[in-house]
Order: C-alpha cells, then sequence, then structure tokens
C-alpha cells in the first residue's frame, strides 16, 4: 500500500503498520496525530475535519510519492481522518518502511509537515465553553507555537495602514521560478502578508543553487522548488496561503496560470519563459513584473498591460534567442545580486497592490552592483506594438527541440558516427575538460561567423555545459542550411553527472 | 570629431574590459559607432541582439549622433 487516503471511520494503525510489511525493509517509522484536548490555551471538546478532496487526494498521492522517491523508502501510506473526532482519537496516521531507519524517519517528517502545510484540511474547533471556529490546517501546527504573525511595523506606515494590509491579504501573486530572484520576491511579498502565493518551478533544487536561494537548505537537494519554496514559506508566516506548481510555464499553460494572480512576477532564468510571462500577462491584462541579472548586474522592468504601458516586445519585438548570451551557470552569478533585483521586483508588486506613488512605468532600470550606479532609460510604446503581444500562439511551436537535441553519452554518440565539437569558451574548457578526447573545440562565436564550414557528408553534434547555447547555435546552423547539426541535451553537466552515477 | 560618452552592460562590459569610456569617432549612428567597435573591442554579439539607448532614451540605430551624447549599448540579459 503506497498513498494518501482519507477515512471517516477509525484508523487501526495496527491494520496498517501490516500493510507495510516488505521484506526488504529493516526500518519502520510512524507518525501519528492525536486530537488534544486544549489549542490556544482555550479546551477543546472534539473537533471535525473537513477536506477538498479530490484536490487533497491528489496533492496528497503527490507528497507521499515524492517522500519514497526522494528518501528512496521502500512504502510510505498515510490516512487522515474526516468527519468528528473525539479527544484523544487518531486523526492522522503516517508509515514508512524502508531500507535503513534514516530514510523511514526523514520521509515521515516529510510527508506529515507537508500534509499539514499544503493540503487542503479545514478543521473546525469545538470548544468547551461551547464556541466553535474553523481553522486551516495549514496554520494549525504553528498557530499553537507561533504568537501570531504581526504586521503592525508595516501598517505603521502612512500609505498603507489596516487598509492596505487588507488588500495584501487579499491579493495573489504568481511567481515564475524560484531560483535567486525567485526566493527574494517570495520572502519578500510573504513577509507583506500578500495573501496568496503562486509558485510555478518545475526545477529540483540543486547544490550550486543552495548559495544564492536561501529559502532552500542542503536536506532540499532533489527536491522540486516549488513545493520546497512553498513548506519554507509556509512555516515562515502560516497566515499566508501558499499554492506550489511544479510544473514548466508553457504556451499552453501560460495566460491561465498567470490570470490565477493579480500580478504576475518574471524570475525565469531564460528568454523564453520571460517573453511567455509578458504575452502571456499583456493577454491576460495583468501587470507583470520582470527582473533579469548577469553578474554583477540586473535589468528592472514592470510591463503594463493599459492603452499606453510598454511591453518586453516594445524594445525586443522579437523573442531573443536562448543560448546566446550567458545564464547564470555559464557567466557566473553571486548571491546579494539576485537578492537586490528580487526585493526590487517584490517592491514594485507592492506598490501596484497598494497604489503606492514612484512606480517603474515605461521604462527600464539598469542596476550595477560593482560601481552602485543605476539608470532608468525610458522605454515608452512602441506605436507598431498594438497586438504584437498576442503571440502566445508562435511561442508555441517555437524550436523542433526533439529533431535537434539528443541524448547520448559522448562515448555513444562517437561510436553512432557524430563528430563532436566543443562550442565553449577556451576559459570554460580549461576550467571543465572534455571527458573524452577526439572532439574538435569551435568556440561558439567562431562557429557561427561563417568562417568554419561544416562537412556535408558528417554529423555533427555540439556541446557545451548546459546544452542551451549548442541547441541555439545548431537552430542557427540549421537556418543557414547546415541541416546535418545536433545538440547534446543537457550539455556536458548532465553527461558527467550520468557519467557519475554509473 | 565628436566626442561620445559610452556605458557597457553585461556580456559587453566582459568584453570591452571596462565599464565606461569616452570616443572621438566620425560615426554618425550608433549602427556606424558598434560596427567600430566590434573592431576595437571584439564584440560578438551582433547588432540585432543589442538595444540602443542615446541621453537615457531607447532609440534607434540611425539616430543622429552628436557631441556629447552618452551612449549605451544594451545587451538582452536573462540569468534568473
Amino acid at each position: 500500500m503506497n498513498g494518501f487516503e482519507f477515512t471517516h471511520r477509525p484508523i487501526d494503525a495496527a491494520a496498517l503498520t501490516g500493510s507495510l510489511a516488505d521484506p526488504a525493509a529493516g526500518g519502520f517509522a510512524a507518525f501519528e496525530g492525536w486530537v488534544r484536548d486544549h489549542n490556544d490555551g482555550r479546551r477543546v471538546a472534539r473537533l471535525e475535519y473537513e477536506a477538498f478532496e479530490e484536490l487533497a487526494l491528489r496533492e496528497g498521492r503527490r507528497i507521499v510519492a515524492e517522500a519514497i522517491r526522494r528518501h528512496g523508502a521502500r512504502r510510505a501510506h498515510c490516512v487522515h481522518r474526516l468527519g468528528a473526532l473525539e479527544v484523544g482519537e487518531l486523526a492522522v496516521w503516517v508509515g514508512v518502511a524502508s531500507a535503513h531507519r534514516a530514510e523511514a524517519f526523514a520521509a515521515c517528517r516529510q510527508i506529515i509537515d507537508e500534509i499539514k502545510h499544503l493540503v487542503p484540511i479545514w478543521k473546525k474547533e469545538h470548544f468547551d465553553d461551547g464556541d466553535s471556529g474553523w481553522v486551516n490546517c495549514a496554520h494549525c501546527a504553528e498557530a499553537a507555537q507561533a504568537p501570531g504573525f504581526d504586521y503592525s511595523r508595516q501598517i505603521a506606515l502612512p500609505e498603507i495602514g489596516a487598509a492596505g494590509q487588507r488588500r495584501l491579504a487579499e491579493s495573489a501573486v504568481v511567481v515564475v521560478g524560484a531560483g535567486g530572484l525567485g526566493c527574494a520576491v517570495l520572502a519578500g511579498l510573504a513577509g507583506a502578508g500578500v495573501g496568496t502565493l503562486v509558485i510555478v518551478d518545475h526545477d529540483v533544487v540543486e547544490p550550486a543553487n543552495l548559495h544564492r536561494q536561501p529559502l532552500y537548505s542542503t536536506n532540499d537537494i532533489g527536491r522540486p522548488k516549488a513545493g520546497a519554496a512553498a513548506s519554507r514559506l509556509a512555516a515562515y508566516n502560516p497566515t499566508i496561503q501558499l499554492r506550489p506548481l511544479p510544473v514548466r510555464l508553457t504556451p499552453a499553460n501560460a495566460a491561465g496560470l498567470v490570470a490565477q494572480g493579480d500580478v504576475v512576477v518574471d524570475c525565469s532564468d531564460n528568454f523564453a519563459t520571460k517573453f511567455l510571462v509578458n504575452d502571456a500577462a499583456v493577454l491576460a491584462g495583468r501587470p507583470a513584473v520582470l527582473a533579469s541579472v548577469y553578474q554583477y548586474e540586473g535589468q528592472l522592468q514592470v510591463v503594463r498591460p493599459d492603452a499606453d504601458g510598454s511591453c518586453l516586445r516594445c524594445q525586443w519585438p522579437e523573442a531573443t534567442r536562448d543560448g546566446l548570451v550567458g545564464n547564470c551557470a555559464e557567466s557566473g552569478v553571486i548571491g546579494p545580486v539576485p537578492a537586490v533585483l528580487g526585493n526590487l521586483q517584490a517592491m514594485e508588486v507592492l506598490k501596484l497592490l497598494l497604489g503606492l506613488p514612484g512606480q517603474l512605468r515605461n521604462e527600464l532600470l539598469l542596476v550595477d552592483l560593482l560601481d552602485l550606479s543605476q539608470r532608468r532609460l525610458q522605454a515608452p510604446r512602441a506605436p507598431e506594438c498594438k497586438g504584437r503581444c498576442a503571440r502566445i500562439a508562435e511561442l508555441a511551436a517555437p524550436v523542433p527541440a526533439g529533431t535537434l537535441e539528443v541524448s547520448v553519452s559522448l562515448a555513444e554518440a562517437a561510436l553512432q558516427g557524430y563528430r563532436i565539437i566543443d562550442i565553449r569558451e577556451p576559459d570554460e574548457c580549461l576550467a571543465l575538460p572534455m571527458p573524452l578526447p577526439g572532439h574538435e573545440a569551435i568556440p561558439l562565436g567562431q562557429l557561427l561567423d561563417g568562417a568554419t564550414r561544416l562537412d556535408p557528408g558528417l554529423r555533427y553534434l555540439l556541446v557545451c555545459s548546459s546544452g542551451r547555447r549548442s541547441l541555439a547555435a545548431a537552430e542557427l546552423l540549421r537556418a543557414d542550411d547546415q541541416g546535418n547539426v545536433w545538440s547534446l541535451r543537457g550539455g556536458l553537466t548532465v553527461t558527467m553527472r550520468t557519467q557519475n552515477a554509473k | 570629431m565628436p566626442r561620445i560618452r559610452l556605458r557597457y552592460y553585461a556580456l559587453l562590459r566582459e568584453q570591452a574590459g571596462r565599464q565606461e569610456e569616452t570616443v572621438e569617432t566620425a560615426a554618425r549612428t550608433p549602427a556606424a559607432l558598434y560596427q567600430e567597435l566590434i573592431l576595437r573591442h571584439g564584440f560578438r554579439l551582433p547588432q540585432a541582439q543589442l538595444k540602443v539607448a542615446v541621453n537615457a532614451a531607447f532609440t534607434d540605430w540611425t539616430y543622429a549622433l552628436a557631441d556629447g551624447d552618452e551612449v549605451v549599448f544594451i545587451p538582452p540579459v536573462a540569468g534568473g
């Protein structure tokens, strides 16, 4: 039995334990949540649990499956009671069987924490004095320990006040990308009390993210960022709702996702997503706050869907190809740079939600954190931009990536007859040499300047560190009628990780 | 010859090895100026990937440059 279920009858813990029996398991850990007789200093007589069952089941099963996968447990199961319960009754049971005790404890802890934080379950407390009240369970665990989240210092700002705080609580913001920018944006908005945060990110936490993404810890490595960020923020501020969506923003889902918020914040690390956020925001009639960083610098822009507001395409009518300019992995990045830009984004979001003065409008802000300079460039609406933004359909068929990218090891590629070209810059090649001899090294710029002609009788495989530049180069070479080029998907990073794992 | 103040960001700053400089140039437009700078600094980004701003406002590549103008070439950046 692996999964998550609700029951209206008493939970039989012994039977559940038996159901997880597994000859390969050497450890078993269980957690039991009981109905206690007090909460927040009041005597509790009994409880009622209610759930949004369809969504809760889906989310619960995802949480259990993710915990099994992440910790390498053998089997895990969680049962939650619904309906009326008396003091002392078993309300929730989690059991994990695994080869060793460490995985069992860790997976069990993760499951109960996430069920509490992320699954839509409510409890109604009936107090001894006859009073009763509903609480969202996301708040239960913390509410007992935390003396409440106090917004008084920001309510003291004359422009905000109690009315402004209520407006924030009623607002929803969609954050696309939970990396360096996203961590700062999410922490800023969660602290300010924005009522609902939708976190869109399909990546998992990697060790190289941690130095600039302080919402995650080493324990989160391998875990989807959306869920990890939501857990952390739920513990930080139990008064807000978190909606983690571990999905990639695509032309098919972009308009729907963006419309879930009053404002959308682009914290992604690639042009395809930035243009998609821009286009979807204009289509859905939502403002978008976009930022990007490059080494010690950043850019910030606020896109307005109104009549004379400019958008990303007013300056860049054609979506920029990914791969031509470096990303964080290729160019390097230091934590405070995305943190500063992310906090600027959070501030622009709050200005939009609260109607504060000084909002960035039809401008591009350039910030340089080495010389501490900043510049506001006027970026007006392009008269010919009308309608340009509605390019989601066009983005829907961007690159025939499946036909341009191959996933093979370098050794297999050589056996399959590919000529391998390392298109990285010379300093990158020195820092991380190709794990295989017999390749050519032609930096991207040289390959694209037309001086190098590829032999039409051969098949070429382009390799860079992440697979982005090589894909961009393959697209451009194909457009130049050099049809015998492919790109190594994921680049050297993935190839070497796969190799090391073997 | 007109003196133009230049300010570099991101990839262009790296390739130029400096954040700003002042040049004397016969180039009459930002487009001609960028071609000069490709030779001088070995810029690898094609002009089509850039935007140009003169005196803190985006402008087009055929703008008539005047003595004392400040020109910023802006590469797109996507890091997050």
